[in-house]
Protein backbone atom coordinates (compact mmCIF):
# COMPACT_ATOMS: atom_id res chain seq x y z
CA UNK A 1 0.00 0.00 0.00
CA UNK A 2 2.63 2.48 0.61
CA UNK A 3 3.90 2.92 -3.23
CA UNK A 4 0.50 3.82 -3.74
CA UNK A 5 -0.70 7.81 -4.12
CA UNK A 6 -2.50 8.92 -0.91
CA UNK A 7 -5.60 9.82 -3.27
CA UNK A 8 -6.86 9.45 -6.72
CA UNK A 9 -6.39 13.32 -7.18
CA UNK A 10 -2.71 12.76 -6.93
CA UNK A 11 -2.16 11.20 -9.42
CA UNK A 12 -2.79 12.36 -12.77
CA UNK A 13 -4.13 9.04 -14.25
CA UNK A 14 -4.91 6.00 -11.69
CA UNK A 15 -4.31 2.72 -12.23
CA UNK A 16 -7.12 -0.06 -11.13
CA UNK A 17 -4.65 -1.86 -8.80
CA UNK A 18 -4.33 1.08 -6.45
CA UNK A 19 -8.47 1.61 -6.09
CA UNK A 20 -10.57 0.27 -3.98
CA UNK A 21 -9.60 -1.40 -0.47
CA UNK A 22 -7.98 -4.56 -1.33
CA UNK A 23 -8.46 -6.65 1.91
CA UNK A 24 -8.19 -10.57 0.51
CA UNK A 25 -4.80 -10.02 1.35
CA UNK A 26 -4.99 -9.24 4.93
CA UNK A 27 -7.83 -11.46 5.91
CA UNK A 28 -7.53 -12.04 9.59
CA UNK A 29 -6.35 -8.15 9.99
CA UNK A 30 -9.77 -6.44 8.72
CA UNK A 31 -11.45 -9.39 10.72
CA UNK A 32 -9.69 -8.26 13.95
CA UNK A 33 -9.86 -4.22 12.66
CA UNK A 34 -13.82 -4.94 12.50
CA UNK A 35 -14.60 -6.67 15.59
CA UNK A 36 -12.23 -4.14 17.22
CA UNK A 37 -14.05 -1.25 15.40
CA UNK A 38 -17.82 -3.10 16.55
CA UNK A 39 -16.42 -3.60 20.53
CA UNK A 40 -15.25 0.16 20.87
CA UNK A 41 -18.13 1.63 18.84
CA UNK A 42 -20.73 -0.40 21.10
CA UNK A 43 -19.14 0.59 23.93
CA UNK A 44 -19.05 4.27 23.42
CA UNK A 45 -22.86 3.76 22.21
CA UNK A 46 -23.81 2.59 25.65
CA UNK A 47 -21.68 5.44 27.56
CA UNK A 48 -22.98 8.05 25.41
CA UNK A 49 -26.39 7.49 27.28
CA UNK A 50 -25.07 6.26 30.67
CA UNK A 51 -28.39 6.30 32.36
CA UNK A 52 -30.32 4.31 30.21
CA UNK A 53 -27.13 1.82 30.36
CA UNK A 54 -26.89 1.62 34.02
CA UNK A 55 -30.72 1.12 34.28
CA UNK A 56 -30.56 -1.90 32.23
CA UNK A 57 -27.26 -2.86 33.92
CA UNK A 58 -28.36 -2.68 37.24
CA UNK A 59 -32.12 -4.42 36.39
CA UNK A 60 -30.23 -7.64 35.50
CA UNK A 61 -27.68 -7.48 37.84
CA UNK A 62 -30.36 -8.07 40.12
CA UNK A 63 -31.86 -10.86 38.69
CA UNK A 64 -28.27 -12.16 38.37
CA UNK A 65 -27.82 -11.37 41.68
CA UNK A 66 -30.99 -13.12 43.59
CA UNK A 67 -29.91 -16.60 42.59
CA UNK A 68 -26.60 -15.94 44.02
CA UNK A 69 -27.69 -14.90 47.04
CA UNK A 70 -29.67 -17.54 47.66
CA UNK A 71 -27.54 -19.77 46.65
CA UNK A 72 -24.75 -18.20 49.61
CA UNK A 73 -27.88 -18.27 51.97
CA UNK A 74 -28.43 -21.92 51.81
CA UNK A 75 -24.61 -23.09 51.49
CA UNK A 76 -24.71 -21.13 54.95
CA UNK A 77 -27.32 -23.16 56.08
CA UNK A 78 -26.15 -26.22 54.68
CA UNK A 79 -23.08 -25.54 56.61
CA UNK A 80 -24.85 -24.89 59.95
CA UNK A 81 -26.35 -28.16 59.18
CA UNK A 82 -23.78 -29.36 59.00
CA UNK A 83 -22.03 -28.06 62.31
CA UNK A 84 -24.84 -29.10 64.25
CA UNK A 85 -24.84 -32.62 63.16
CA UNK A 86 -21.26 -33.41 64.69
CA UNK A 87 -23.35 -32.30 67.70
CA UNK A 88 -26.09 -34.52 67.23
CA UNK A 89 -26.48 -36.79 70.54
CA UNK A 90 -29.64 -38.91 71.38
CA UNK A 91 -30.37 -38.78 75.14
CA UNK A 92 -31.65 -41.94 76.31
CA UNK A 93 -33.92 -41.59 79.53
CA UNK A 94 -33.95 -44.98 82.02
CA UNK A 95 -37.06 -45.40 83.84
CA UNK A 96 -36.46 -43.92 87.61
CA UNK A 97 -35.10 -46.20 90.22
CA UNK A 98 -32.66 -48.26 87.69
CA UNK A 99 -29.57 -49.37 89.46
CA UNK A 100 -26.27 -48.46 88.62
CA UNK A 101 -25.30 -51.54 87.09
CA UNK A 102 -28.38 -51.76 84.94
CA UNK A 103 -27.26 -48.60 83.42
CA UNK A 104 -23.62 -50.03 82.79
CA UNK A 105 -24.94 -52.66 80.98
CA UNK A 106 -27.10 -50.78 78.41
CA UNK A 107 -24.53 -48.28 78.08
CA UNK A 108 -21.99 -51.13 77.54
CA UNK A 109 -24.62 -52.43 74.77
CA UNK A 110 -24.83 -49.56 72.94
CA UNK A 111 -21.35 -49.28 73.02
CA UNK A 112 -21.23 -52.11 70.64
CA UNK A 113 -23.18 -51.42 68.01
CA UNK A 114 -21.57 -50.12 64.88
CA UNK A 115 -23.49 -47.14 64.24
CA UNK A 116 -22.46 -45.70 68.04
CA UNK A 117 -18.87 -43.52 67.97
CA UNK A 118 -19.69 -43.17 72.39
CA UNK A 119 -21.91 -43.39 74.90
CA UNK A 120 -22.04 -40.85 77.56
CA UNK A 121 -23.46 -42.28 81.14
CA UNK A 122 -25.06 -39.44 83.48
CA UNK A 123 -25.81 -40.56 86.86
CA UNK A 124 -28.97 -38.96 88.45
CA UNK A 125 -26.59 -37.03 91.21
CA UNK A 126 -24.49 -35.62 87.84
CA UNK A 127 -27.97 -34.69 86.11
CA UNK A 128 -28.64 -32.67 89.80
CA UNK A 129 -25.33 -31.07 89.50
CA UNK A 130 -26.06 -29.91 86.19
CA UNK A 131 -29.41 -28.45 87.04
CA UNK A 132 -27.93 -27.02 90.24
CA UNK A 133 -25.51 -24.65 88.39
CA UNK A 134 -28.53 -23.52 86.24
CA UNK A 135 -29.21 -20.35 87.37
CA UNK A 136 -33.32 -20.11 89.79
CA UNK A 137 -33.20 -23.71 89.55
CA UNK A 138 -31.16 -24.36 93.14
CA UNK A 139 -33.29 -23.19 95.74
CA UNK A 140 -36.27 -25.54 93.99
CA UNK A 141 -33.74 -28.80 94.10
CA UNK A 142 -32.73 -28.35 97.94
CA UNK A 143 -36.29 -28.52 98.87
CA UNK A 144 -37.02 -32.10 96.94
CA UNK A 145 -35.82 -34.91 99.60
CA UNK A 146 -34.99 -37.60 96.74
CA UNK A 147 -33.47 -37.42 93.31
CA UNK A 148 -36.44 -37.75 91.40
CA UNK A 149 -34.08 -38.02 87.89
CA UNK A 150 -33.21 -40.83 86.16
CA UNK A 151 -29.71 -42.26 84.67
CA UNK A 152 -29.48 -40.87 81.23
CA UNK A 153 -27.09 -42.16 78.57
CA UNK A 154 -26.19 -39.53 75.96
CA UNK A 155 -25.54 -41.76 72.90
CA UNK A 156 -23.26 -39.90 70.21
CA UNK A 157 -23.97 -41.82 66.35
CA UNK A 158 -20.97 -42.08 64.74
CA UNK A 159 -20.58 -38.91 61.95
CA UNK A 160 -21.06 -41.19 58.64
CA UNK A 161 -24.28 -42.76 60.05
CA UNK A 162 -26.70 -42.66 57.79
CA UNK A 163 -30.40 -40.82 58.70
CA UNK A 164 -31.63 -44.61 58.09
CA UNK A 165 -29.36 -46.03 60.53
CA UNK A 166 -29.68 -43.91 63.01
CA UNK A 167 -33.57 -44.11 62.79
CA UNK A 168 -33.33 -47.84 63.64
CA UNK A 169 -30.78 -47.19 66.37
CA UNK A 170 -33.48 -44.98 67.92
CA UNK A 171 -36.29 -47.59 67.67
CA UNK A 172 -34.40 -50.16 68.90
CA UNK A 173 -33.42 -48.13 71.52
CA UNK A 174 -36.94 -47.10 72.43
CA UNK A 175 -37.60 -51.05 72.70
CA UNK A 176 -34.80 -51.91 74.71
CA UNK A 177 -35.53 -52.79 78.96
CA UNK A 178 -35.22 -49.85 81.21
CA UNK A 179 -35.43 -47.56 78.46
CA UNK A 180 -38.25 -45.20 79.13
CA UNK A 181 -37.66 -42.60 76.40
CA UNK A 182 -35.50 -41.44 73.53
CA UNK A 183 -35.31 -38.38 72.77
CA UNK A 184 -33.32 -37.33 68.94
CA UNK A 185 -32.09 -33.99 68.23
CA UNK A 186 -31.76 -35.52 64.79
CA UNK A 187 -35.95 -35.29 63.17
CA UNK A 188 -35.15 -31.47 63.04
CA UNK A 189 -32.24 -31.59 61.41
CA UNK A 190 -33.35 -34.54 58.90
CA UNK A 191 -36.15 -31.71 58.25
CA UNK A 192 -33.47 -29.18 57.60
CA UNK A 193 -31.54 -31.19 55.29
CA UNK A 194 -35.26 -32.00 53.39
CA UNK A 195 -36.00 -28.01 53.08
CA UNK A 196 -32.87 -27.78 51.89
CA UNK A 197 -33.41 -29.90 49.05
CA UNK A 198 -36.24 -28.09 48.20
CA UNK A 199 -34.61 -24.66 48.67
CA UNK A 200 -31.93 -25.69 46.34
CA UNK A 201 -34.48 -27.02 43.84
CA UNK A 202 -35.72 -23.93 44.07
CA UNK A 203 -32.60 -21.52 43.27
CA UNK A 204 -31.94 -23.57 40.52
CA UNK A 205 -35.41 -23.09 39.14
CA UNK A 206 -35.19 -19.09 39.80
CA UNK A 207 -31.77 -19.01 38.24
CA UNK A 208 -33.55 -20.78 35.16
CA UNK A 209 -35.76 -18.17 35.32
CA UNK A 210 -33.82 -14.93 36.21
CA UNK A 211 -31.69 -16.21 33.09
CA UNK A 212 -34.48 -15.82 30.85
CA UNK A 213 -35.40 -12.38 32.63
CA UNK A 214 -31.67 -11.38 31.36
CA UNK A 215 -32.17 -12.59 28.26
CA UNK A 216 -35.38 -10.41 27.61
CA UNK A 217 -33.77 -7.41 28.98
CA UNK A 218 -30.77 -7.73 26.39
CA UNK A 219 -33.16 -8.94 24.07
CA UNK A 220 -35.48 -5.85 24.42
CA UNK A 221 -32.92 -3.03 24.72
CA UNK A 222 -31.27 -3.88 21.83
CA UNK A 223 -34.30 -4.37 19.47
CA UNK A 224 -35.23 -0.64 20.78
CA UNK A 225 -31.72 0.23 19.80
CA UNK A 226 -31.83 -1.45 16.57
CA UNK A 227 -35.58 0.41 15.81
CA UNK A 228 -34.00 3.70 16.87
CA UNK A 229 -30.77 3.15 14.37
CA UNK A 230 -33.17 2.06 11.39
CA UNK A 231 -31.92 5.07 9.73
CA UNK A 232 -28.12 4.39 10.13
CA UNK A 233 -28.76 0.81 9.42
CA UNK A 234 -29.69 1.58 5.96
CA UNK A 235 -26.97 4.14 5.74
CA UNK A 236 -24.61 1.41 6.78
CA UNK A 237 -25.84 -0.65 4.18
CA UNK A 238 -25.52 1.85 1.51
CA UNK A 239 -22.20 2.19 1.76
CA UNK A 240 -21.05 -1.36 1.31
CA UNK A 241 -21.82 -3.18 5.16
CA UNK A 242 -22.64 -6.73 5.68
CA UNK A 243 -25.27 -7.86 7.73
CA UNK A 244 -22.71 -9.22 9.78
CA UNK A 245 -21.24 -5.58 10.10
CA UNK A 246 -24.17 -3.96 10.85
CA UNK A 247 -25.08 -6.78 13.60
CA UNK A 248 -21.95 -7.16 15.28
CA UNK A 249 -22.08 -3.89 17.32
CA UNK A 250 -25.17 -5.28 19.17
CA UNK A 251 -23.88 -8.18 19.83
CA UNK A 252 -20.99 -6.17 21.50
CA UNK A 253 -23.46 -4.34 23.38
CA UNK A 254 -24.92 -7.56 24.48
CA UNK A 255 -21.82 -8.48 25.56
CA UNK A 256 -20.81 -5.41 27.47
CA UNK A 257 -24.29 -5.03 29.39
CA UNK A 258 -23.91 -8.92 30.05
CA UNK A 259 -20.72 -8.36 31.70
CA UNK A 260 -21.04 -5.39 33.28
CA UNK A 261 -23.99 -6.90 35.01
CA UNK A 262 -22.27 -9.90 36.01
CA UNK A 263 -19.48 -7.80 37.65
CA UNK A 264 -22.25 -5.71 38.91
CA UNK A 265 -24.42 -8.72 40.48
CA UNK A 266 -20.76 -10.25 41.55
CA UNK A 267 -20.14 -7.26 43.88
CA UNK A 268 -23.84 -6.85 45.34
CA UNK A 269 -23.27 -10.74 46.23
CA UNK A 270 -20.31 -10.14 47.63
CA UNK A 271 -21.57 -7.37 49.73
CA UNK A 272 -24.58 -9.45 51.05
CA UNK A 273 -21.70 -12.17 52.21
CA UNK A 274 -20.09 -9.20 53.79
CA UNK A 275 -23.14 -8.80 55.74
CA UNK A 276 -24.31 -12.24 56.89
CA UNK A 277 -20.65 -12.64 58.01
CA UNK A 278 -20.83 -11.46 61.40
CA UNK A 279 -24.43 -12.53 62.33
CA UNK A 280 -23.60 -16.15 60.83
CA UNK A 281 -20.51 -16.45 62.76
CA UNK A 282 -22.00 -15.80 65.78
CA UNK A 283 -24.94 -17.55 65.59
CA UNK A 284 -22.27 -20.69 64.72
CA UNK A 285 -20.47 -19.95 67.76
CA UNK A 286 -23.92 -20.20 70.65
CA UNK A 287 -24.07 -23.26 68.12
CA UNK A 288 -21.20 -24.95 67.24
CA UNK A 289 -18.16 -23.24 68.51
CA UNK A 290 -16.36 -23.13 65.43
CA UNK A 291 -17.74 -22.53 61.95
CA UNK A 292 -16.94 -20.91 58.73
CA UNK A 293 -18.63 -18.77 56.97
CA UNK A 294 -20.13 -19.86 53.65
CA UNK A 295 -18.23 -17.58 50.76
CA UNK A 296 -19.19 -18.31 47.14
CA UNK A 297 -16.30 -19.87 45.92
CA UNK A 298 -14.20 -17.71 43.20
CA UNK A 299 -14.82 -19.84 40.22
CA UNK A 300 -18.49 -19.21 40.47
CA UNK A 301 -17.73 -15.01 41.12
CA UNK A 302 -15.41 -15.62 37.89
CA UNK A 303 -17.76 -17.39 35.91
CA UNK A 304 -20.97 -15.14 36.48
CA UNK A 305 -19.79 -12.21 34.42
CA UNK A 306 -18.24 -14.33 31.60
CA UNK A 307 -22.34 -16.61 31.98
CA UNK A 308 -23.71 -12.98 31.89
CA UNK A 309 -21.63 -12.08 28.62
CA UNK A 310 -23.13 -14.77 26.95
CA UNK A 311 -26.19 -14.88 27.99
CA UNK A 312 -25.93 -10.98 27.03
CA UNK A 313 -24.64 -12.19 23.47
CA UNK A 314 -27.38 -14.95 23.03
CA UNK A 315 -30.30 -11.97 23.91
CA UNK A 316 -28.84 -9.67 21.22
CA UNK A 317 -27.80 -12.89 19.00
CA UNK A 318 -31.37 -13.53 18.74
CA UNK A 319 -33.09 -10.60 18.60
CA UNK A 320 -31.12 -8.52 15.89
CA UNK A 321 -31.26 -11.75 13.42
CA UNK A 322 -35.21 -11.50 13.71
CA UNK A 323 -35.02 -8.02 13.36
CA UNK A 324 -32.46 -7.04 10.37
CA UNK A 325 -33.87 -10.11 8.30
CA UNK A 326 -35.34 -7.79 5.98
CA UNK A 327 -32.30 -5.32 6.14
CA UNK A 328 -30.53 -5.14 2.47
CA UNK B 1 -18.31 0.12 -17.46
CA UNK B 2 -22.14 0.09 -17.19
CA UNK B 3 -23.75 -1.47 -20.00
CA UNK B 4 -27.79 -1.54 -19.76
CA UNK B 5 -29.18 -4.21 -21.90
CA UNK B 6 -33.39 -3.87 -22.65
CA UNK B 7 -33.97 -3.31 -18.89
CA UNK B 8 -37.57 -2.96 -17.69
CA UNK B 9 -38.40 -1.95 -13.59
CA UNK B 10 -42.05 -2.83 -12.83
CA UNK B 11 -42.84 -1.55 -9.37
CA UNK B 12 -45.66 -3.55 -7.30
CA UNK B 13 -49.00 -1.56 -8.20
CA UNK B 14 -47.71 -1.70 -11.89
CA UNK B 15 -45.70 1.47 -12.38
CA UNK B 16 -43.23 1.42 -15.07
CA UNK B 17 -40.23 3.33 -13.73
CA UNK B 18 -37.88 2.06 -17.01
CA UNK B 19 -38.94 0.83 -20.00
CA UNK B 20 -36.34 -1.23 -22.16
CA UNK B 21 -33.50 0.72 -21.72
CA UNK B 22 -30.09 0.18 -23.17
CA UNK B 23 -27.18 2.26 -23.33
CA UNK B 24 -23.63 1.88 -21.99
CA UNK B 25 -20.88 4.20 -20.39
CA UNK B 26 -17.71 4.04 -20.82
CA UNK B 27 -14.82 4.00 -18.31
CA UNK B 28 -13.53 7.25 -17.23
CA UNK B 29 -16.74 8.92 -18.65
CA UNK B 30 -18.83 10.92 -17.12
CA UNK B 31 -22.49 10.91 -17.63
CA UNK B 32 -25.85 13.06 -16.70
CA UNK B 33 -29.21 11.05 -16.34
CA UNK B 34 -31.70 14.06 -17.21
CA UNK B 35 -35.83 13.75 -17.33
CA UNK B 36 -38.51 15.49 -15.69
CA UNK B 37 -39.23 13.85 -12.01
CA UNK B 38 -40.50 10.03 -12.58
CA UNK B 39 -38.59 9.93 -15.74
CA UNK B 40 -36.41 7.07 -14.00
CA UNK B 41 -33.44 8.53 -13.00
CA UNK B 42 -33.03 7.17 -9.54
CA UNK B 43 -34.62 3.93 -10.57
CA UNK B 44 -31.54 3.90 -12.89
CA UNK B 45 -29.14 4.66 -10.29
CA UNK B 46 -30.65 2.63 -7.90
CA UNK B 47 -30.12 -0.58 -10.38
CA UNK B 48 -26.76 0.21 -10.44
CA UNK B 49 -26.35 -0.54 -6.50
CA UNK B 50 -28.62 -2.79 -6.71
CA UNK B 51 -30.88 -1.24 -4.09
CA UNK B 52 -33.40 -2.63 -6.69
CA UNK B 53 -33.56 -4.96 -9.41
CA UNK B 54 -34.86 -5.00 -12.86
CA UNK B 55 -37.63 -6.73 -13.83
CA UNK B 56 -36.41 -7.42 -17.26
CA UNK B 57 -33.20 -6.93 -19.05
CA UNK B 58 -29.73 -7.00 -18.18
CA UNK B 59 -27.39 -4.82 -16.57
CA UNK B 60 -23.55 -5.14 -16.52
CA UNK B 61 -20.98 -3.50 -14.29
CA UNK B 62 -17.25 -4.24 -15.14
CA UNK B 63 -18.50 -6.82 -17.05
CA UNK B 64 -20.12 -8.46 -14.40
CA UNK B 65 -24.21 -9.12 -14.88
CA UNK B 66 -25.83 -7.78 -11.65
CA UNK B 67 -28.62 -10.46 -11.74
CA UNK B 68 -25.95 -13.02 -10.94
CA UNK B 69 -25.03 -10.98 -7.70
CA UNK B 70 -26.73 -12.59 -4.98
CA UNK B 71 -27.93 -10.67 -1.12
CA UNK B 72 -24.75 -12.07 0.56
CA UNK B 73 -22.81 -10.27 -2.86
CA UNK B 74 -24.14 -6.88 -2.18
CA UNK B 75 -22.05 -5.41 -0.10
CA UNK B 76 -18.96 -6.10 -2.05
CA UNK B 77 -20.61 -4.53 -4.70
CA UNK B 78 -21.42 -1.53 -3.02
CA UNK B 79 -18.18 -1.32 -1.62
CA UNK B 80 -16.66 -0.69 -5.52
CA UNK B 81 -18.93 1.98 -5.82
CA UNK B 82 -19.27 5.43 -4.53
CA UNK B 83 -22.71 6.54 -3.90
CA UNK B 84 -23.47 10.62 -2.97
CA UNK B 85 -27.60 11.07 -2.27
CA UNK B 86 -29.70 14.13 -2.45
CA UNK B 87 -30.04 14.01 0.83
CA UNK B 88 -26.59 13.44 1.74
CA UNK B 89 -27.54 10.75 4.28
CA UNK B 90 -24.76 11.55 7.07
CA UNK B 91 -24.66 9.70 10.07
CA UNK B 92 -25.79 12.79 12.52
CA UNK B 93 -24.72 11.78 15.79
CA UNK B 94 -21.22 10.39 14.59
CA UNK B 95 -18.37 13.34 13.58
CA UNK B 96 -17.66 14.51 9.60
CA UNK B 97 -14.35 12.36 10.48
CA UNK B 98 -16.34 9.16 11.66
CA UNK B 99 -18.56 9.17 8.37
CA UNK B 100 -15.76 9.40 5.93
CA UNK B 101 -13.84 6.50 7.57
CA UNK B 102 -17.00 4.57 7.54
CA UNK B 103 -16.68 2.82 4.48
CA UNK B 104 -12.89 2.43 5.32
CA UNK B 105 -13.63 0.67 8.37
CA UNK B 106 -16.39 -1.82 6.70
CA UNK B 107 -13.39 -2.22 4.65
CA UNK B 108 -11.46 -3.31 7.04
CA UNK B 109 -8.41 -0.91 6.59
CA UNK B 110 -6.00 -0.55 9.57
CA UNK B 111 -6.62 2.93 11.76
CA UNK B 112 -3.79 5.03 10.47
CA UNK B 113 -4.35 4.32 7.13
CA UNK B 114 -7.99 5.02 7.79
CA UNK B 115 -6.83 8.50 9.07
CA UNK B 116 -4.41 9.06 5.92
CA UNK B 117 -7.23 8.24 3.19
CA UNK B 118 -10.03 10.85 5.01
CA UNK B 119 -8.22 13.47 5.75
CA UNK B 120 -6.96 13.17 2.39
CA UNK B 121 -10.31 13.09 1.05
CA UNK B 122 -11.76 16.29 3.43
CA UNK B 123 -8.77 18.05 2.11
CA UNK B 124 -10.55 16.99 -1.27
CA UNK B 125 -13.68 18.21 -0.96
CA UNK B 126 -12.05 21.14 1.51
CA UNK B 127 -13.57 20.28 4.96
CA UNK B 128 -10.36 19.02 6.47
CA UNK B 129 -11.11 22.02 9.34
CA UNK B 130 -14.33 20.36 9.91
CA UNK B 131 -13.46 16.83 10.90
CA UNK B 132 -14.27 16.66 14.72
CA UNK B 133 -17.39 18.66 14.17
CA UNK B 134 -21.03 17.15 13.72
CA UNK B 135 -22.86 17.46 10.62
CA UNK B 136 -25.80 18.94 11.78
CA UNK B 137 -23.26 22.03 12.26
CA UNK B 138 -22.39 22.23 8.72
CA UNK B 139 -24.59 24.44 5.76
CA UNK B 140 -26.04 21.96 3.55
CA UNK B 141 -23.54 22.25 1.03
CA UNK B 142 -21.40 21.33 3.35
CA UNK B 143 -22.93 18.41 4.51
CA UNK B 144 -23.01 17.48 0.80
CA UNK B 145 -19.53 17.47 0.87
CA UNK B 146 -18.81 15.28 3.58
CA UNK B 147 -21.45 12.63 1.39
CA UNK B 148 -19.03 13.21 -1.91
CA UNK B 149 -15.96 12.36 0.30
CA UNK B 150 -17.58 9.45 2.05
CA UNK B 151 -18.33 8.06 -1.55
CA UNK B 152 -14.61 8.63 -2.59
CA UNK B 153 -12.84 7.70 0.21
CA UNK B 154 -12.67 4.52 -0.60
CA UNK B 155 -11.29 5.22 -4.40
CA UNK B 156 -14.50 3.69 -6.00
CA UNK B 157 -14.15 2.92 -9.62
CA UNK B 158 -17.43 4.09 -9.94
CA UNK B 159 -19.54 7.31 -8.57
CA UNK B 160 -22.84 7.81 -8.72
CA UNK B 161 -25.17 10.54 -7.70
CA UNK B 162 -29.00 11.21 -7.34
CA UNK B 163 -29.30 14.75 -7.60
CA UNK B 164 -26.20 15.82 -5.67
CA UNK B 165 -27.26 19.76 -6.05
CA UNK B 166 -31.33 19.48 -5.58
CA UNK B 167 -30.80 21.00 -2.07
CA UNK B 168 -28.32 23.62 -3.02
CA UNK B 169 -28.33 27.40 -4.22
CA UNK B 170 -26.55 27.51 -8.11
CA UNK B 171 -23.14 29.00 -7.00
CA UNK B 172 -22.94 25.66 -4.88
CA UNK B 173 -24.29 23.31 -7.25
CA UNK B 174 -21.46 24.83 -9.91
CA UNK B 175 -19.08 24.12 -7.70
CA UNK B 176 -20.29 20.47 -6.36
CA UNK B 177 -20.04 19.83 -10.21
CA UNK B 178 -16.70 20.63 -10.61
CA UNK B 179 -15.49 18.36 -7.72
CA UNK B 180 -17.74 16.03 -9.73
CA UNK B 181 -15.23 16.30 -12.85
CA UNK B 182 -12.30 16.38 -11.10
CA UNK B 183 -12.99 12.71 -10.29
CA UNK B 184 -13.85 12.26 -14.08
CA UNK B 185 -10.21 13.70 -14.68
CA UNK B 186 -8.54 10.94 -12.91
CA UNK B 187 -9.79 8.27 -13.96
CA UNK B 188 -13.29 7.41 -12.17
CA UNK B 189 -16.51 6.86 -14.17
CA UNK B 190 -19.49 9.12 -12.59
CA UNK B 191 -23.07 9.15 -13.43
CA UNK B 192 -25.20 11.54 -12.50
CA UNK B 193 -28.94 11.91 -11.95
CA UNK B 194 -30.36 15.82 -12.26
CA UNK B 195 -33.29 17.47 -13.64
CA UNK B 196 -31.12 20.63 -14.01
CA UNK B 197 -30.54 21.57 -17.46
CA UNK B 198 -29.12 24.81 -17.29
CA UNK B 199 -26.15 23.31 -14.65
CA UNK B 200 -26.03 19.97 -17.02
CA UNK B 201 -25.55 22.41 -20.09
CA UNK B 202 -22.91 24.11 -18.36
CA UNK B 203 -21.01 21.18 -17.59
CA UNK B 204 -20.33 20.07 -21.46
CA UNK B 205 -20.45 15.66 -20.48
CA UNK B 206 -22.79 13.07 -22.27
CA UNK B 207 -26.42 13.89 -21.52
CA UNK B 208 -29.11 10.63 -21.44
CA UNK B 209 -32.25 12.08 -21.49
CA UNK B 210 -35.10 9.61 -20.18
CA UNK B 211 -39.03 10.47 -20.94
CA UNK B 212 -41.27 7.79 -19.15
CA UNK B 213 -38.62 5.85 -18.52
CA UNK B 214 -37.49 5.54 -22.26
CA UNK B 215 -34.73 6.53 -23.38
CA UNK B 216 -35.28 9.38 -25.64
CA UNK B 217 -32.02 11.21 -26.02
CA UNK B 218 -28.67 10.66 -25.90
CA UNK B 219 -26.52 13.70 -26.35
CA UNK B 220 -22.21 13.15 -26.41
CA UNK B 221 -20.23 15.43 -24.78
CA UNK B 222 -19.12 17.28 -27.71
CA UNK B 223 -22.57 17.98 -28.87
CA UNK B 224 -23.53 19.69 -25.69
CA UNK B 225 -24.66 23.00 -26.61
Amino acid sequence: MSTQPEFPMESPLLSDQSRGIRTKARPVASWREHHGWSAAASLRRLMSRPVGTLLTVAVMAIALALPLTFYLLLGNLQKMGDALGQNQTISVFMQPGQSVSSADMLAKKLRERSEVAGVKLKSPDQGMDELAKMQGFSGALHALDVNPLPFVLEVQPKADASADSIDHLVADMRGMSGVDQVQDGGTWRQRLEALLGVGERIVMILAGLLAVAVLLVVGNTVRVDIASRHEEIGVLMLVGASRAFVRRPYLYAGIWYGLFAGVLAVGFAVLVELALAEPVQRLGQVYAGKLQVDVLPLWLLGAVPVAAAVLGWLGARLVSAWQLRKAA
Amino acid sequence: MIRFDQVSKRYEGGHEALSQLSFEVATGEMAFITGHSGAGKSTLLKLLGLIERPSHGVVTLDGQNLAKIGRAGIPKLRRRLGMVFQDHRLLMDRTVFANVELPLVIGGMAPHERGKRVRAALEKVGLLAYERQLPATLSAGEQQRVGIARAIVAKPTLLIADEPTGNLDPTLAVEIMGLFAEFQNVGTTVVIASHDLPLIKRMKKRVVVLDHGRLVADVAAQEVL
